[in-house]
């Protein structure tokens, strides 16, 4: 059995008002201390490296998209977001995405993809913004989610950095 | 016979009176949420027009917009009613607060700013302050809803235990000043030693006190309580119903607010300058009266709310005999036409 001892109160506090004009003097006080709010729209948000925000298509630097459809990010995102349609190309790497959807509506930033990436073409950028008309619109395709690589190079090192750490000598 | 002028001169009053009494509740809706802002490192409304100042404006336009629901099994004659019913009290009472001294604009003695000046004037806010608990409870029980129910009975169980307080130290002032016109109360408090709340500083605490429970304000706010009865009395009310018991508690609060000042701080008086012509009284009172409203706002963003035995062993084993102790001394002060601070005076 539990039993609770109330706190024994002193006259001071039994009267109220002392207790009572201290929380006041508080409260006024703290009046004229400046704001913490940040004023969303004007004041854009502090992003770091680690902001995860909606996955982006690396594109290097000869104007090349990184991904091969593979599909394994298809696989691995848990919310179905994704969709690749594979193709041919004549660069060295012989294949090209001829389609790459995410629907916005689905992803839930998990990163999943980014992490299931053998080529490191689909990173987690710091773009959170996401508002639209319709359903049609949010749903992204390859030429909305391409970025050039200088655009993710803070991710992109980011990660490389923390999966540095898993490195084994015997992985390449 | 009523001449025309006098009659002109009446309805001018009730327009200034009556439609400053609407802007300042509507302005209190903004005051609040800017000071709870502040108090609290936010910054508050600041999108509608310069500092948020036209946020009321876009707020009631929202209100009258916005569907109002009945629920089903509601006492729909009750329900429509109860929101007027809360509102009206408080409307009423600002009739007879006088503002100001008399008014003088060239030789011309327009009166007091006051919309009636009654020898009764204490007893008519009384009177009709105690209606408003009617709307409170009418549009909790109206709504078939549990929370609406239980808000609006405890604010009738509240409004009961200190309703009696509030008018037992009002009473004091009133046995003090030995009338009961509020324009006359103010002028035996000419200057600033005459105040009533020096003499009566027990009296004007509890008031204070029973300010807050009669107005159903924090730390008092058990008719909406929006921790446990979801919003009290007016849960299952929207749109103009909804603004309408808000505008209510905002003008409550405003005359009460102009009441204490009347009371205790010598209504238009001007501390150290006795003969201040009447619209730096005008000023003063609304000064005095500003700083009641600045302590409801800062209260309720200090104070937790009471639990509901607390707020009635309060009310009646503390304050009701305080107040009875007080008006009693203050009886046997004015019987045996004593002055108090003469007789603390004789004490060493």
């Amino acid at each position: 059995m539990v039993i609770v001892k109330r706190k024994e109160l002193t006259l001071a506090e039994k009267l109220y008002i002392p207790e009572v004009l201290r929380g006041l003097s508080i409260t006024f006080r703290k009046m004229f201390e400046p704001a913490v709010t940040r004023q969303y729209p004007e004041e854009p948000l502090v992003k770091t490296d680690v902001t995860r925000g909606q996955p982006r298509l690396v594109v290097n630097e000869d104007n090349a998209i990184a991904c091969v459809s593979c599909g394994l990010c298809e696989a691995a995102c848990p919310a179905y977001a994704i969709t690749i349609d594979g193709g041919e190309t004549d660069r060295a790497i012989e294949r090209e995405p001829k389609r790459f959807d995410i629907d916005m509506l689905r992803c839930i930033l998990c990163g999943f993809c980014e992490e299931a990436c053998p080529k490191d073409a689909i990173f987690m950028s710091d773009e959170l913004e996401l508002a639209d008309y319709s359903r049609e619109a949010l749903i992204y395709d390859i030429d909305k989610l391409k970025r050039p690589k200088r655009a993710l190079q803070d991710r992109i090192d980011y990660v490389n950095r923390i999966n540095d750490r898993w490195q084994t000598p015997s992985s390449t | 016979m009523i001449a025309w002028q006098d009659i002109l001169i009446s309805l001018v009053k009730i327009i200034i009176i009556f439609g400053s009494l609407i802007q300042v509740g509507a302005l209190m809706t903004l005051a609040e949420r800017k000071f709870s802002a502040w108090m609290q490192y936010r910054i508050g409304p600041n999108r509608v027009g310069p500092w948020g100042l036209l946020q009321p404006l876009a707020d009631g336009v929202k209100f009258i917009f916005k569907e109002s629901l009945m629920p089903e099994g509601a006492n729909r004659m009750l329900f429509r009613w109860a929101p007027l019913l809360a509102a009206l009290p408080a409307f009423l009472t600002i009739a007879a607060i006088p503002f100001s001294n008399d008014i003088v604009i060239g030789g011309h003695n327009f009166g007091r700013l006051a919309i009636a000046e009654l020898d009764i004037g204490v007893l008519y806010i009384l009177s009709i302050a105690g209606l408003s608990v009617y709307g409170v409870i009418l549009g909790g029980w109206a709504s078939n809803s549990k929370f609406s129910l239980m808000g609006g009975l405890r604010a009738s169980a509240q409004m009961i235990s200190y309703e009696l307080t509030l008018i037992l130290t009002i009473l004091a002032v009133v046995a003090l000043s030995g009338t009961l016109n509020l324009g006359e109360i103010s002028d035996a408090q000419r200057t600033i030693g005459n105040w009533h709340i020096w003499s009566q500083p027990l009296g004007f605490m509890l008031f204070v006190v029973a300010m807050f429970a009669e107005t159903n304000r924090h730390p008092f706010d058990f008719a909406e309580c929006e921790a446990e009865l979801v919003a009290g009395f007016h849960t299952e009310y929207s749109g103009m119903k909804f603004a309408l018991f808000f505008l209510g508690e905002y003008s409550a609060m405003t005359v009460i607010s102009c009441l204490a000042t009347v009371l205790f701080l010598g209504g238009p008086s001007v501390p150290f300058w006795p003969a201040a012509p009447w619209f730096v009284g005008l000023g003063a009172f609304l000064a005095k009266t500003s700083i009641f409203l600045f302590l409801f706002i800062w209260v309720r963003w200090t104070l937790p709310r009471f639990r509901f035995d607390q707020l009635m062993s309060i009310g009646w084993k503390v304050m009701l005999p305080l107040a009875l102790a007080n008006l009693a001394l203050t009886g046997v002060f004015v019987s045996m036409g004593w002055d108090l601070w003469a007789a603390i005076g004789r004490l060493f």
